[in-house]
């Protein structure tokens, strides 16, 4: 009894300590300039706001967030349904188109990014699609696909072809098929993969950085690493901007904590 | 073509044209053609050379460099990481510990923040908030220190930033990984007297070892390509000597504008994360332990 209460104890404060930088960090983002520059190891003297409101404004976080928001949405959408008809696709292939498309996919969960960075950047350039988020778009659904393809074929493969042959017969078309039958069945493994390309999007840096120059199209973290530069030394700014950069994604986890939980266990244990 | 098997394909088709534009495309008709030029997009020459940027990597001392620093901080990461969640997964997938869900978030939440945030924070922590707790309590040792100043010191900043970050991811699959093992099991090794350390070495353990593997394998394929935490924290400094592969390539290509030599050292990059997974799926598919 006494060994259980000390170690959640224990386990609780650990945690504490571990988010330590980052409740220093907020702490110090209410301090005014002239606060700031005297200590960051004191207790701010008001909830002053004023840092946050003109981080804000400086630079552009709304346009910032939504930019974020439309390309992450975006991808996890069109990424989903491409790699769920895909798999289904392959799953129905027999014998050699199967393992040569399964072969083909599977190749592009071992390219890193670094390996293509160079290449796109050349090439979207030259296409004229750098600075659009649509390219964006298109990449990282592009990019990802290979481990939503490679992650729904794993579940397909288990589902009997009993199943579809029962619901052929009963007059089940491919389409009434792939929404009735496989739609609820995949629905697990959906959720495993929206929260991993929700996770990889969001909080990608370098290809909007590579791809993107104009200022009204940046996503929240190339933003945060820009404005790192042009700050110079308001510190107190620096800080409210990265409080503000990094709340949305906290504030995603809190309402969806138990999916992104499962989401990530499943999907490492299925690489 | 039976009507269906077109149906198939025309299912494939939607991903294979993205994946193609993204990926296979950029690959075969960029990344590695690319890397048989001699290119410089600043002086706009552009010869071909054939296997001539890979002989000069051979001899790319800062190549090397930073090749042993990315393997150097990516096992102390893996370790470190791997360990200290292993410890805290054994406590915090206890079922009687209160609080849980709480104080697994605190672990968890630094792993689902973009990386270049996480590096800023580290930032924060390190160049004002560190110097400020020396001077305000007069500690002479930690004002003497230059965190980003001396390779040592910077290559200890990114190393507790990755641990940081990665620590949550391999503490989730821990957690995951001790709850398939069946209560059972543990009370009859205790039966036996095979109680805490020596359950944990010779009964918890071999159970685990598929996840173990799994969690290093990502964690390795991971430290490979590490690049946003040295980029926003150190940028490769002092000096370019905690520059990791793939910065030394971003710098290549966009610092330099060598994009013929880029896109070489791209694919040896790529060599080695295969290599990787090559001897991961082979270990992967061998050492469980069945019960």
């Amino acid at each position: 009894m006494r060994k259980r209460k000390a170690s959640s104890i224990v386990l609780f404060v650990l945690g504490i300590l571990f988010m330590l930088p980052v409740f220093i960090l907020v702490m110090n983002s209410f301090k005014t300039y002239d606060e700031v520059i005297k200590s960051f190891v004191t207790l701010p003297e008001s909830l002053y706001l004023g840092n946050f409101a003109e981080a804000a404004r400086l630079m552009n976080y709304g346009v910032a967030v939504r930019n974020s928001l439309f390309v992450t949405i975006c991808t996890v959408i069109v990424c989903t349904v491409i790699s769920f008809f895909a798999s289904f696709g392959i799953s129905h292939l027999k014998g050699k188109k199967q393992t040569g498309f399964y072969l083909l996919f599977s190749l592009g969960q071992i390219i890193p990014f670094h390996t293509i960075m160079i290449a796109l950047s050349v090439m979207m350039t030259n296409l004229n699609m750098n600075n659009s988020l649509i390219t964006l778009i298109i990449l990282y659904s592009g990019f990802h696909c290979a481990f939503g393809i490679f992650t729904y074929f794993g579940f397909l493969k288990t589902v009997p072809l009993s199943l579809e042959e029962a619901a052929t017969i009963d007059g089940c078309g491919t389409l009434r098929l792939i929404w009735q039958i496989y739609f609820p069945l995949v629905l697990p493994t959906t959720v495993t993969i929206v929260v991993l390309f929700f996770l990889w999007t969001w909080n990608d840096f370098l290809m909007p950085s590579i791809l993107i120059s104009d200022s009204a199209l940046r996503t929240i973290t190339v933003n945060m690493y820009i404005f790192k530069g042009s700050t110079q030394s308001n510190w107190n700014l620096f800080m409210a901007a990265l409080v503000i950069s990094i709340i949305p994604i906290v504030i995603v986890y809190l309402f969806t904590q138990r999916y992104i939980t499962s989401g990530i266990t499943a999907g490492a244990v299925k690489q | 073509m039976k009507k269906k098997t077109i149906i198939y394909l025309l299912c494939i088709l939607p991903a294979l044209c993205f994946y193609s534009f993204a990926l296979l495309i950029p690959l075969f008709f960029g990344t590695i053609p690319y890397s048989t030029y001699d290119w410089n997009l600043m002086s706009g020459i552009k010869n071909f050379t054939g296997l001539g940027n890979y002989i000069e990597i051979l001899s790319d001392t800062d190549f090397f460099r930073t090749l042993l620093f990315t393997v150097k901080v990516g096992v102390i990461t893996v370790v470190l990481s791997n360990l200290l969640a292993f410890i805290l997964a054994y406590f915090l997938s206890k079922s009687d510990v209160r609080c849980k869900s709480v104080s697994r978030a605190f672990f968890f939440i630094p792993n689902i923040i973009s990386s270049v945030l996480v590096a800023f924070i580290w930032y924060v922590m390190f160049a004002w908030v560190l110097p400020s707790l020396a001077q305000t309590f007069n500690i002479e040792w930690l004002k003497s220190i230059s965190w980003f100043g001396e390779t040592s010191h910077a290559t200890f900043t990114i190393i507790v930033v990755s641990v940081w970050q990665s620590l949550g991811f391999s503490l989730l699959i821990y957690i995951a990984g001790f709850q398939t093992i069946p209560s059972e099991l543990i009370e009859a090794a205790e039966m036996d007297g095979c109680t805490g350390l020596k359950s944990i070495t010779k009964v918890q353990v071999p159970l685990l070892m598929s996840t173990i593997t799994i969690n290093l394998f990502i964690s390795i394929a991971g430290a490979f390509k590490a690049f946003d935490i040295p980029f926003a924290l150190t940028d490769g400094g002092p000096f370019g000597t905690t520059q990791t592969i793939a910065l030394n390539i971003y710098q290549e290509a966009f610092i330099r504008y060598r994009m013929g030599m880029g896109s070489a050292k791209s694919v040896v990059l790529f060599l080695l994360v295969a290599i990787v997974t090559i001897v991961q799926l082979r270990i992967t598919s061998k050492k469980e332990v069945e019960y």
